[in-house]
């Protein structure tokens, strides 16, 4: 594998503290495998593996609904978190799953649920609760075809959208997409600690297909996946404000039981916690709020960049479709088309400077996605001008094969 | 009760209660038994070929409440209640109520027989301040036999205690009245053993001669010369507090509650529609306004004098 | 009487005193129902610390944040999902919720009767005042018939919901109801309740004086806490004669108990006890 990784000295954006405090490597690509064949493997299928990295990564709390495809995340939690003294509840529907993953979390448990297209829907109040009150929490959407009910057996990647702009206001989120089982391993580690060092909920979005398919994995010895916990205040409480702006933007949180006594609403609320609807407030804590991702991009953004700096077409593909991709730019180098792939494991916030430079340089941009067309609406907000960017969809709950990829390739190269 | 078939021996009523009717007046307070008693004479004068009327009131049959029940019986009985001052005999089951009945006793002919023991209500508080004193009837029974020369006051209960059960009481009183009336003892116990719980049949049996021989025999003349009435308890201290009323202005936003449901009427709107404690002296920190204000904004504290500042 | 008893509870030592006066309407209900709730806490001597208020939208959602404790504020119709999970999470709160009929019955309904069924040891405490009061007064499922409200301007045509009933068939472990003006009973009901091994739902019979009252011209707040004393019919009363001729009464005070097991109590055994045939089984 090609894996390039993002320097930390990365000139984009302004990063008014300093990261390197923080082990940050491990934020970036989860290491592959390793070829050392004595490491305890697993062959486990896609949403198997999500469970068992979330009670790895201290997950003592599962929430959920069942639902095809992700039924599986739940029922392999139902198995696990007793072994270790967590919780499984299966709640009465999707909105109270999300609650109770709330509600455990604002108690200081990390905290997992898992659905799919008719779920995510139902728990989009709830995330955004979450995502005002800057409680950590991580949510898996396996994505089937929709809308509605749509295709629940069959693939689609049509939730790209929705997984960032699902909850209503404007919100801070992260959206993490894994194209293999190992990564689904090793992104949903890298979600909880997201979700906990930055307080914000992190949704870990891939399609039907990965999540049911069957890989290897490798168990990671604790001290590899390098866990954070959320920070928790030592101020004293008479000082102690639970929304305050930090270094980093992340005020520190306060456990209940521990003296604090907050308030915690999802009212626009001021850095004490209580509502505030004065305008010069409100729009501090706001900007606070929605600049924690974008003042720690160098934190959340992963991506991996194959065969893209001599590339005139650059494949922009995530999930499953990145790996038709891989396989096409691999035959297209074959045919002699200088063909890369820039492939976005965090989706939002979207890597724009390292793909804005990447993009700079190539011709033609060509974005495979199973739905009627979502990313591609970044990725030509991102390039100039946009018309170098190419769409490709289908929606009809197949996924996009090399070949398909390849004939779009051959045919822009041949264009000019 | 258990009501008697008549399976009674026929007999001619007797000379006393030929003539004009007798009028018995039983009371007592809900929970006593003055229905019991007065069921049981009413019971003996029909096995007597009586013509009998009962008329009761138990409106309060809660505890506590006033219970009365009019006996009226003879050869020919037509009114069901008795008129004031006619009364032949006041049986009373508790003191206060003997007193309050007494102008219904005839005061020359009349006889009183009352317990001595008194069940203070409650309602009797004049007021609902601390240390206000009871509006509980008292006289002691040298004053009743000012009015009543046939007077009987008698610690029934005590009595019944001694012979073991503190619940034959009104059975005692039965013996006592029974020397006032002409029926024949067996008849009485007849029905009294009929009347009460299968197992304390004797100890009712006795209960009954006691009463009657208390009465009877010179015996007992010393110690029915000696029963006291107690005095009812003194009233609590009145002024070892000090009510303190804490209102917050800021917080009271003039709902009205408190004025309005403050039994004393002690609280007012002010002209800014904030509450103020309008008659200091009449609170009686019930806290009814504290518990009832929604805002928060009164306190009722109760201060010991010696802490109160001055 | 002791100097230490004339001092009794004193209702700013658990408020929040800088947020008061509150946001509630002149005569609310809700203020009387948080005094009830505060002097419960004051006499079971719950440690501030320990007490979790999750609280739903609404004026009775509002009501939490006056209390000087750990307390949230969450989404409309959730509470009871969110303190399933904070209580599972964190068994040594006292999780308390605080909803009103609309948060609870309408939108929130499908977690009452889970929350019910489940019998995970907290206690719910719904606001009735008949009406949405945050959102300006429109009808409620707890409206009674031919009432205005501003979505029913021609009265009320819908049935309203029992709730104690609904709660105890759903299997609520303690199912009680009380109204305002009765403080210290709904104080020992509250009591009763927290104290109660397992779900306990309390509705408390509020008023909404500002908006439903003035439409319906109830009175004011005396009159309307008045008023719900006589349509209210306390269980002292059980089996008494008066009850044939007030067949639509709210019966008040403890009106359920449903001797079920605790829900975290019987997950941690159940798993206990099927981790031992596991390990038996090597
Ligand atoms: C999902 C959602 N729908 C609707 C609302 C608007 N809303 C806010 S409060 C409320 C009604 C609350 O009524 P109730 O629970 O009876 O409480 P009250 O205000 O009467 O105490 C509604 C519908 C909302 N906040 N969220
Ligand atoms: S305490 Fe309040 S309600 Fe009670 S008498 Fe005094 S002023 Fe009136
Ligand atoms: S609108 Fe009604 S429920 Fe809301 S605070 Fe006012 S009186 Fe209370």
């Amino acid at each position: 594998m090609c894996i390039k990784k993002r320097p930390l000295s990365h000139s984009i954006g302004e990063l008014d503290y300093d990261p390197t405090h923080l082990n940050l490597e491990v934020y970036f690509l989860p290491p592959a495998i390793s070829a050392d064949f004595n490491r305890n493997r697993l062959s486990v299928q896609g949403n198997h593996a999500c469970a068992l990295a979330a009670v790895a990564a201290g997950c003592r709390f599962y929430a959920g609904y069942p639902i095809t495809p992700s039924s599986e995340v739940a029922e392999k939690m139902s198995e696990e978190l007793p072994k270790v003294g967590g919780i499984f509840v299966q709640m009465e529907d999707e909105i109270a799953s999300m609650g109770a993953v709330v509600g455990a979390s604002m108690g200081g448990v990390k905290a997992l649920t898992a659905t799919s297209g008719p779920g995510f829907s139902l728990k989009q109040e709830n995330l955004g609760y979450a995502s005002m009150t800057e409680t950590p929490c991580v949510i898996v959407n396996v994505m089937r075809g929709g809308p509605s009910t749509g295709m629940p057996t069959r693939p689609s990647q049509a939730d790209v959208m929705q997984a960032r702009w699902g909850s209503h206001g404007d919100h801070p989120i992260i959206v993490l997409t894994p194209a293999s089982v190992d990564e689904i391993y090793m992104e949903t580690v890298r979600a909880f600690n997201l979700s906990e060092l930055l307080r914000v909920p992190v949704v870990l979005l891939y399609d039907e297909v990965i999540g049911h398919l069957i890989e290897t994995i490798e168990i990671r010895e604790p001290a590899e996946l390098k866990l954070l916990e959320r920070k928790w205040t030592r101020a004293p409480p008479e000082e102690y404000l639970p929304f305050a702006a930090t270094d980093d933007g992340v005020p520190e949180m306060a456990r209940p039981g521990d003296g604090y006594r907050t308030h915690t609403t999802g009212l626009t609320h001021g850095e004490n916690g209580f509502p505030t609807q004065d305008p010069e407030e409100v729009d501090r804590v706001m900007r606070r709020l929605l600049s924690k991702l974008d003042r720690n991009r160098t934190i959340v953004e992963s991506f991996e960049l194959l065969e893209c700096g001599d590339a005139d077409i650059v494949i922009v593909a995530y999930g499953i479709t990145s790996r038709a991709a891989r396989r096409a730019v691999k035959l297209g180098r074959e045919h002699g088309i200088k063909v890369g792939l820039f492939r976005p494991i965090t989706l939002w916030p979207f890597p724009q400077q390292p793909f804005a430079e990447v993009a700079a340089l190539a011709r033609k941009v060509l974005v495979p996605e199973m739905n009627a067309g979502q990313l591609c609406l970044e990725i030509e907000r991102l390039c100039s001008p946009p018309s170098k960017v190419s769409r490709m969809n289908r929606i009809d709950g197949e996924a996009i094969t090399p070949i398909e990829i390849l004939e779009r390739v051959k045919a822009l190269e041949s264009n000019d | 009760m258990r009501v008697s078939t008549s399976s009674a021996v026929e007999r001619e009523p007797s000379p006393t209660t030929a003539a004009e009717p007798t009028n018995v007046l039983i009371v007592g307070v809900g929970g006593q038994g003055v229905i019991t008693v007065s069921k049981v004479l009413a019971q003996l004068c029909l096995q007597n070929k009586l013509k009998v009327k009962q008329s009761e009131i138990h409106g309060m049959a809660k505890r506590g409440g006033a219970v009365f029940s009019h006996v009226r019986f003879g050869r020919e009985v037509y009114s069901p209640t008795i008129p004031l001052g006619q009364a032949d005999i006041l049986l009373a089951l508790e003191w206060a109520e003997g007193l309050r009945w007494l102008p219904y006793l005839n005061p020359e002919t009349g006889t009183f027989i009352s317990d001595t023991q008194q069940i203070i209500p409650p309602f009797s508080c004049r007021n609902r301040k601390r240390g206000a004193t009871s509006n509980y009837v008292f006289r002691s029974v040298e004053q009743v036999k000012q009015h009543v020369p046939n007077s009987y006051a008698v610690d029934a209960t005590g009595m019944a205690e001694g012979l073991g059960n503190p619940r034959a009481a009104n059975t005692v009183l039965l013996g006592m009245l029974s020397t006032a009336l002409d029926f024949s003892v067996d008849d009485w116990q007849a029905i009294i053993a009929q009347s009460v719980p299968p197992k304390t049949v004797e100890v009712n049996r006795q209960a009954f001669l006691l009463g009657r021989e208390w009465i009877q025999s010179d015996a007992h003349k010393e110690e029915r010369e000696q029963v006291e009435v107690a005095k009812p308890p003194p009233a609590p201290v009145v002024d070892d507090v000090v009510i303190d009323l804490e209102i917050t202005e800021a917080w009271c936003k003039g709902c009205d509650i408190c004025v309005k449901m403050c039994p004393e009427r002690c609280l007012a709107l002010n002209s800014s529609e904030i509450v103020e404690l309008a008659n200091p002296d009449a609170c009686t920190a019930c806290r009814l306004c504290e518990w009832l204000c929604p805002d928060f904004a009164i306190a009722v504290h109760v201060h010991k004098k010696e802490t109160a500042i001055a | 009487m002791t100097e230490a008893s004339m001092h009794t509870f004193e209702i700013r030592d658990y408020l929040r005193q800088e947020l008061m006066p509150h946001f509630m309407c002149p005569g609310c209900g809700h203020g009387i129902a948080l005094r009830a709730l505060l002097w419960a806490i004051y006499e079971l001597d719950i440690d501030k610390d320990r007490l979790a208020i999750v609280s739903g939208i609404g004026c009775s959602g509002r009501v939490g944040a006056y209390i000087d404790a750990n307390t949230m504020h969450v989404t409309h119709g959730r509470p009871l999902a969110y303190a399933t999970g904070l209580k599972l999470a964190r068994p040594d709160l006292e999780v308390i919720v605080i909803t009103g009929d609309g948060d609870c019955l309408a939108i929130g309904g499908n977690h009452l009767i889970h929350a019910c069924r489940r019998n995970l040891n907290f206690t719910c405490l719904m606001l009735n005042n008949e009406v949405y009061g945050m959102t300006g007064g429109q009808v409620s499922p707890t409206t009674t018939v031919d009432r205005f409200t501003t979505t029913t301007p021609l009265g009320n045509h819908e049935p309203g919901f029992d709730s104690c009933k609904l709660a105890a068939a759903a299997g609520a472990g303690l199912v009680g109801r009380e109204i305002t003006l009765q403080v210290p009973a709904l104080k020992n009901l509250i009591k009763e309740g927290i104290n109660h091994p397992g779900f306990a739902f309390l509705e408390i019979i509020s008023d909404c004086t500002e908006i439903y009252g003035r439409k319906n011209q109830l009175g004011e707040s005396p009159e309307m806490m008045l008023s719900q004393k006589a349509s209210t019919r306390s269980d002292v009363y059980r089996n008494t004669v008066d009850q044939p001729f007030r067949p639509n009464a709210f019966e008040t005070g403890v009106l359920a108990r449903n001797d079920r097991a605790e829900y975290a109590d019987n997950y941690r055994k159940h798993v206990e006890k099927t981790m031992d045939v596991l390990k038996s089984g090597d």
